[in-house]
């Protein structure tokens, strides 16, 4: 990984050099990256403002939250939902104070703007969003983060509160191309009635550093796939197998290695040709090696024997294996055609069908997007079309795995830096990479983190959604 | 573990407790350490306490300061040093803080269970006896010379060019230093104060109160069954705790620099002392209580012990084990007599106080409707606490046993909740009850 421009950012002198000649360059902030497995209290001791709406729906979960998480935190809201704050900080020794939309932040940068937007009902009401942020936001920290809340606006009661609801996402993509330059994200929970308890789950991830380059996204939280019985805070996939497809190489192995530090099993599954690699990752992570090709009719069948070889219930599957055949359209051949939808998408339902019966209970399913799938890229048809497939059957699956009480997500990740993105032309690359609120590429532990989370018991909320990875690419935004 | 208010066909009960005075580290008990200590306190209980050696089933012991060289598992050599047959096995527990709270539970339930009729348990420090370490750059660099036979002394002289006296020779300072966070004790509780809104002047409040109340019981004679006196290698005899300040006021205590930060609210007289001492208690069942002509002075209702995060609030366990041991004996908040916390800090004390007449706190982290109970901290620690009179780390459960059980019997009080916080974020509640 060679960005010059990242790495002369994190060079207090040359930092400091540019900005004094005044070099039209732009030096993108250092992100702030959460180590290690999930941790209890990943707020602790930073400072967070927070306003609800009238008539919002999060107060009592929030105030929980935040002072769970350890946050001291500054409350805007009536005095009802003020006393929810004050009552969970005392509980956890973490000051709240009480504080107008109106005023600015008080002692340290916040880490985090947080509105609670889930009571409004008419456009009109948007005004309070505009004054919270527009009189904290120059002061939020680097790699800060601001969260918005508010209800799908396909459950809107009426035309007037759609509208609201929906002014959030324009409201938080545009948030999100203002903040990036300081690293810091803008993201949207779109909450469903009786979904809160879960939507804190979502909000914790997204509050911290583990969801870095996850920027500008509207996320729904449904209440349709059950809580599951336990929610461990640390260790959160203990005694769970995973499998990874693909886990030979960059994305694929950091996510392999992400689950085990989560504390799963994990099965890792590449091709015969990486069978090397793949079994020297199971051994340093204290998984199994699977080398099978994906597109093999007996894949199906050889995962499941490889697991009950092991007497091991599957509980999080991740289809990462993919491949790129790039060509314009009018120059390619059927075979490219064939594999990359084979690869892509068709062999992800074949091999999803296959195992769902044996699943254990509250399994994860994410499945691998790609940006593209979404925006679209010329040369990649092939491609494109097998990652928006993906994006359609995770969303059309969905329902069903909700009434087993699992759940089956994508992500769509945009610049990482990996092997692939390294062979594309310079040029080219530095477009992928600076076209973004965050100005800079992804690492695969950036993608790892956001499977990680959708593989945990705490993301039943999350379900038929894509979280895009970009850190808000500007294609297809 | 289990209420026993349902099963207990066999019932524990405990008949006496002693310990020795409790001295402030590097003073008249240097020179014994945990092992002696803890002999002292065993050969106290006996005397005060007789009975036939014979008819003792064993000992649990609590240490934190093991004499790790000389032998690992003190309460076997209390048994030996104390004179008594070599037949009582012994075993040695440590839980920091609630060392001895935790052998004593550990002996009451062999009992209930039948495994013993009569047991002594308790625990000791020798906080002047830590062991000061060296260095392990120079253990790694001298081990392979001096554990090999083969070494010649060119070797021993290869070795001294290789050690660097700065670095290798220096022993590290002992301190009661979070391993995870690396945060003296002090400190933590300094953040507790903070994150909780305990003020200087009210820690000062509170370490007057444990300093005047614990002078009163000394001068009423009512430690006097408690305290054993100890003759240390020197041949001096050491009767009286030496921490207590009975003359301190509230000037006096509002002079003192903070201990722990430099805008903070903790000082030397709001803390516990660094303490050498130990404490014993002798258990059986009624049933032998009653045949050997002991009268019982309490039996053991409940207990709990829990653990919390170190990161976070430190000391604050009590606050969660002392409602949950009510709630396992089946009692409400209101039924409480009297309550006893362990002083690690006025301001760790205050923070659980404050924690237990919190709604927030009972709602959020207890699961109740709402606070466990208010509580004055003038209602607790009758006699003081380890502000006043020392805390030598594994003997203060076992004091607070003994000077609890002693409450009951002679106050006619009903029952007693004992809260106790230690390192590692852990914490332990005792509730005894009139035998």
């Amino acid at each position: 990984m060679d960005d010059i421009l990242l790495s002369l950012s994190g060079n207090e002198l040359a930092r400091s050099t540019v900005k004094k000649l005044g070099l039209p360059l732009p030096l993108p902030q250092v992100l702030k990256r959460h180590q290690g497995p999930f941790a209890a209290q990943g707020l602790d001791g930073l400072s967070v403002s927070v306003a609800h709406a009238a008539g919002s729906a999060l107060g009592p979960a929030l105030a929980s939250l935040l002072a769970r998480e350890g946050s001291e935190t500054q409350v805007a809201a009536a005095p009802e939902v003020f006393a929810h704050y004050q009552e969970t900080g005392e509980a956890w020794g973490r000051k709240s104070a009480a504080a107008e939309l109106s005023d600015e932040c008080e002692g340290a940068s916040p880490h985090a703007l947080i509105f609670d937007a889930t009571g409004l009902s008419h456009p009109e009401q948007l005004k309070s969003i505009y004054t919270f942020y527009h009189a904290k936001l120059r002061r939020l920290a680097a790699c800060g983060r601001c969260l918005l809340f508010g209800r799908p606006p396909a459950q809107a009661e009426t035309p007037a509160q759609a509208a609201a609801c929906q002014a959030l996402v324009g409201f938080t993509k545009s948030l999100g191309k203002e903040t990036g330059k300081k690293g810091a994200t803008v993201n949207l929970v779109l909450v469903e009635k009786g979904a809160e308890q879960a939507a804190m789950h979502l909000a914790a991830f997204l509050l911290s550093y583990a969801s870095t380059y996850v920027d500008g996204q509207a996320i729904a939280v449904g209440a349709q796939t059950p809580e599951p019985k336990s929610l461990p805070l640390t260790h959160r996939l203990s005694a769970k197998t995973a499998l990874v497809t693909g886990a030979a190489r960059g994305i694929g192995e950091a996510i392999a290695r992400r689950l085990a530090l989560e504390g799963a099993f994990v099965v890792c599954m590449d091709r015969p040709q990486e069978e090397d690699r793949t079994a020297k990752l199971a051994r340093e992570i204290g998984g199994s090696a699977l080398s099978c090709d994906i597109t093999d009719p007996a894949a199906a069948e050889a995962m499941l024997s490889h697991l009950s070889a092991r007497n091991a219930q599957l509980s999080v599957l991740i289809h990462n294996a993919g491949v790129t055949r790039d060509k314009m359209l009018v120059n390619m051949d059927e075979g490219r055609w064939d594999q990359v939808i084979g690869i892509n998408l068709a062999s992800i339902m074949r091999v999803t069908e296959a195992l769902l019966p044996s699943l254990g209970e509250s399994s994860r399913i994410v499945c691998l997007s790609s940006i593209a799938g979404i925006a679209g890229n010329v040369g990649q048809t092939n491609y494109a079309a097998s990652k928006a497939g993906v994006i359609g059957y995770v969303k059309a699956l969905a329902p069903a795995l909700a009434r087993q009480g699992h759940t089956i997500n994508a992500v769509a990740p945009g610049f990482i830096e990996t092997q692939m993105t390294a062979a594309i032309p310079f040029a080219t690359r530095e477009a992928g990479r600076r076209l973004s609120s965050l100005s800079q590429g992804g690492l695969p532990g950036d993608v790892a983190q956001v499977v990680a989370f959708l593989s945990t018991p705490q993301s039943f909320g999350v379900n038929g959604e894509t979280i895009r990875i970009c850190g808000q690419n500007f294609i297809g935004a | 573990m289990a209420t026993k208010k349902d099963s207990a066909k066999r019932r524990a009960v405990i008949v006496g407790g002693v310990r020795t005075p409790f001295i402030r580290a590097f003073g008249a008990l240097t020179k014994m350490d945990t092992i002696a200590l803890g002999t002292a306190a065993v050969k106290g209980l006996l005397s005060r306490f007789p009975i036939d050696p014979e008819r003792i089933g064993g000992m649990v012991w609590g240490g934190t300061i093991l004499p790790g060289g000389v032998a690992v598992n003190a309460g076997r050599e209390i048994v030996f040093d104390a004179g008594l047959p070599d037949t009582i096995e012994a075993y040695t527990v440590t839980r920091a803080c609630t060392s001895s709270i935790l052998s004593v539970t550990l002996a009451v339930a062999a009992i209930e269970r039948g495994e013993a009729d009569v047991l002594i348990a308790g625990g000791s420090d020798s906080t002047s006896n830590v062991e000061v370490r060296m260095p392990p750059t120079l253990v790694h660099k001298a081990a392979p010379v001096v554990m090999s036979a083969k070494s010649t002394p060119v070797d021993y002289l290869k070795l001294l060019g290789k050690l660097n006296p700065g670095k290798d020779l220096k022993p590290s300072r002992p301190s009661i230093r979070e391993r995870t966070t690396g945060e003296l004790m002090g400190e933590s509780a300094e953040k507790m104060a903070g994150r909780n809104g305990i003020t200087r002047e009210a820690q000062d409040e509170f370490a007057l109160q444990s300093h005047q109340r614990a002078a009163k019981a000394v001068a009423d004679g009512r430690f006097a069954p408690e305290i054993i006196p100890v003759t240390t290698p020197d041949g001096e005899t050491v009767f009286a705790d030496n921490i207590i300040r009975g003359d301190t006021t509230l000037e006096k205590l509002g002079k003192l620099k903070p201990a722990f930060a430099k805008d903070g609210t903790l000082t030397a007289g709001n803390s516990s002392s660094l303490t050498d001492g130990g404490a014993a208690v002798l258990l059986m069942t009624e049933e032998k209580a009653a045949e050997l002509g002991f009268t019982p002075l309490a039996a053991f209702r409940s207990w709990s012990y829990d653990a919390v995060d170190p990161k976070d609030q430190l000391l604050i366990g009590p606050a969660i084990s002392m409602p949950r041991a009510v709630e396992k004996a089946g009692l409400k908040a209101s039924d409480i007599d009297l309550i006893d916390i362990h002083e690690a800090f006025a301001a760790q004390v205050l923070s659980v106080v404050k924690m237990l007449g919190s709604k927030g706190f009972g709602k959020e982290r207890l699961g109740l409707p709402g606070a466990f109970r208010e509580i004055d901290p003038k209602e607790i620690n009758v006699h003081g606490g380890s502000i006043a009179l020392g805390h030598p780390f594994a003997a203060t459960g076992a004091r607070l046993i003994t000077t609890m059980a002693n409450e009951i019997a002679q106050a006619g009080k009903k029952n007693a909740l004992i809260g106790v916080c230690a390192g590692g974020a852990l914490s332990a509640a005792v509730l005894l009850e009139k035998a």
